[in-house]
């Protein structure tokens, strides 16, 4: 029977793991898109668990990982107005996104057009599939928001758009998008 | 508590920077060799031919073992911090104490002759090494002593000595020394099995080179990391581990361990993984089970050499540096 890590102290080596015991239940498989959803926005709603790792003006874009698992990859991402995700996708990963603070815009983009675009506020929730393509930015400095992906990140798709609508991608390790090159 | 530095003088504040820094290789000092030499049993030296009970005998390169030249190697490599580690297939760990202790204090004089190399040249130190227990009797205080040496990065223990929950259980009191001292514990392959001189390979040859590197050494590292899974985090709840060679690839098996009836669980932030002689598809494979930040460079020169897994900028920052910084001092990301 193997011991699960569930037994070892939140965050021992100062990282932002959370205590496993302590997340929402989990299904013990992939989750779907709805599941995904209703599961971070009820990790939302225990504050106690994330508040402390909430950091703005650091200098750097500020990401911090609070579980992975076989099944799912939760992360607390902190917005200013000048941080742009830049256009990418999960490859294979389901995800949601629970804003906490403050809002964040996410745009689509539409070849030869203008980017749909929508503002998320704090208390807003959404889900993505795999086939899903988009960038997102903090619409106010001092945005906070809690993102679940399912199977947990691996690679992901990174796009260029030319002026003339020509569209490329380039397969990265998620590394790109949650552990930058400051 | 101790953070590792790259440099003797520089005070901590100044080295909150990650350096690119190379986890794990292998070089033996003078005082090593000729100890070796002086053996009349394996292991042993006869000139630069090593004489091993579990692996064919081999001719070591006596310039693979000069530091100047290793130095300009890592310049090359971009690597500005390198961990240097004793060979634990010899064995050494695990002999009689009268055996083991010589050339145990043989492999450590090596920190000293670096901390004096550097404070002569007034210039950062590039290297600093895992300590190695004597195994048989080991002496709890002493070691703690060496940990607190400045170029003790932290401490190096054989697969072969957890290879089961049991062995873990007896191996804890070693490696909370390196706990309580707040450094990172290195699980490095032990010695290879004897499987006969000269027999083993098709038509009573010898067996291939690799045979070891490719068959005891992943054994050994998969039931190790098995043995940490089940029992390890509940003994040293606070310990920084990593297991080189990828842990023999063994968090791959996640699948058929939850057929099996185990977990993988979390991702345990404080369990690391380095990449000597593994290339872009597993390294790649293992991000995709532990993630990013778990995985740190390591070349185990002069045995093999790293390969860049081109998975992008960001991930190679975090492998370089970002990671092994972690591993040597923990805090926060």
């Amino acid at each position: 029977m193997t011991l699960a890590p569930e037994t070892r102290p939140a965050a021992a080596d100062g990282s932002g793991t959370l205590p496993a015991a302590a997340l929402p239940p989990l299904p013990g498989r992939t989750l779907s898109e709805p599941e995904l959803r209703a599961w971070v926005t009820e990790l939302a709603a225990r504050p106690a668990l994330w508040r402390d790792h909430v950091a703005h003006g650091t200098g750097r874009r500020h990401y911090v990982s609070l579980h992975r698992d076989t099944d799912v990859d939760v992360w607390l991402l902190c917005w200013d107005t000048t941080d742009d995700t830049g256009w990418h996708d999960h490859d294979t990963s389901a995800g949601a996104v629970v804003v906490v603070d403050g809002a964040v815009v996410e745009q689509r983009p539409r070849l030869g057009g203008v980017p749909a675009s929508r503002t998320v506020p704090a208390g807003r929730s959404f889900a993505f599939g795999p086939d899903h393509i988009h960038r997102m930015s903090g619409a106010v400095d001092g945005s906070v928001s809690i993102h679940a992906y399912s199977p947990p990140l691996w690679r992901m798709g990174q796009y260029a758009i030319s002026p003339d609508g020509v569209m490329r991608r380039w397969s990265v390790s998620y590394a790109d998008e949650l552990r930058p090159v400051d | 508590m101790k953070r590792f530095l790259s440099s003797p003088t520089r005070p901590v504040e100044t080295v909150a920077r990650p350096v690119t820094t190379d986890v794990h290789q292998h070089l033996w000092p003078v005082g090593l060799l000729e100890g070796l030499r002086r053996r009349t049993a394996p292991p042993r030296l006869v000139g630069w031919e090593l004489h091993l009970d579990g692996e064919p005998t081999t001719w070591i390169d006596p310039a693979a073992h000069d530091l100047a030249r290793r130095e300009a190697v890592d310049r090359a490599d971009a690597v500005d911090l390198t961990l240097l580690s004793l060979s634990a297939p010899l064995g050494i760990e695990s002999m009689p104490p009268e055996e083991s202790t010589p050339l145990l204090a043989a492999w450590h004089a090596l920190a000293d002759d670096l901390e004096a190399a550097a404070a002569a040249a007034g210039a950062p130190s590039h290297h600093g090494l895992w300590a190695s227990p004597r195994l048989v009797e080991p002496d709890l205080v002493e070691l703690a002593e060496l940990l607190a040496h400045p170029r003790v990065a932290g401490l190096q223990v054989p697969a072969s000595a957890m290879a089961t929950p049991g062995a873990l259980e007896a191996l804890a009191p070693v490696l909370r020394t390196a706990e309580v001292a707040d450094l990172p514990v290195l699980v490095h392959p032990g010695p290879a099995a004897p499987v006969g001189h000269g027999a083993g390979g098709l038509d009573g040859r010898p067996l291939p080179g690799w045979w070891p590197a490719l068959t005891s050494y992943v054994g050994q590292q998969g039931a190790a990391w098995h043995a940490w899974h089940v029992a390890g985090r509940a003994l040293l709840p606070e310990l920084r581990i990593a297991f080189v060679g990828l842990a023999g690839l063994a968090p791959l098996h996640h699948e058929r361990l939850a057929q099996r009836g185990g977990a993988l669980g979390a991702v345990d932030p404080g369990v690391h993984y380095e990449t000597s002689s593994y290339g872009p598809r597993a390294i790649d494979a293992m991000a995709r089970v532990v993630g990013v930040d778990p995985l740190v460079l390591g070349s185990d020169r002069p045995y093999a050499t790293a390969t860049d897994p081109g998975l992008g900028e960001a991930f190679g920052r975090a492998l370089r540096a970002t990671n092994p910084h972690h591993l040597l001092n923990g805090g926060p990301r």
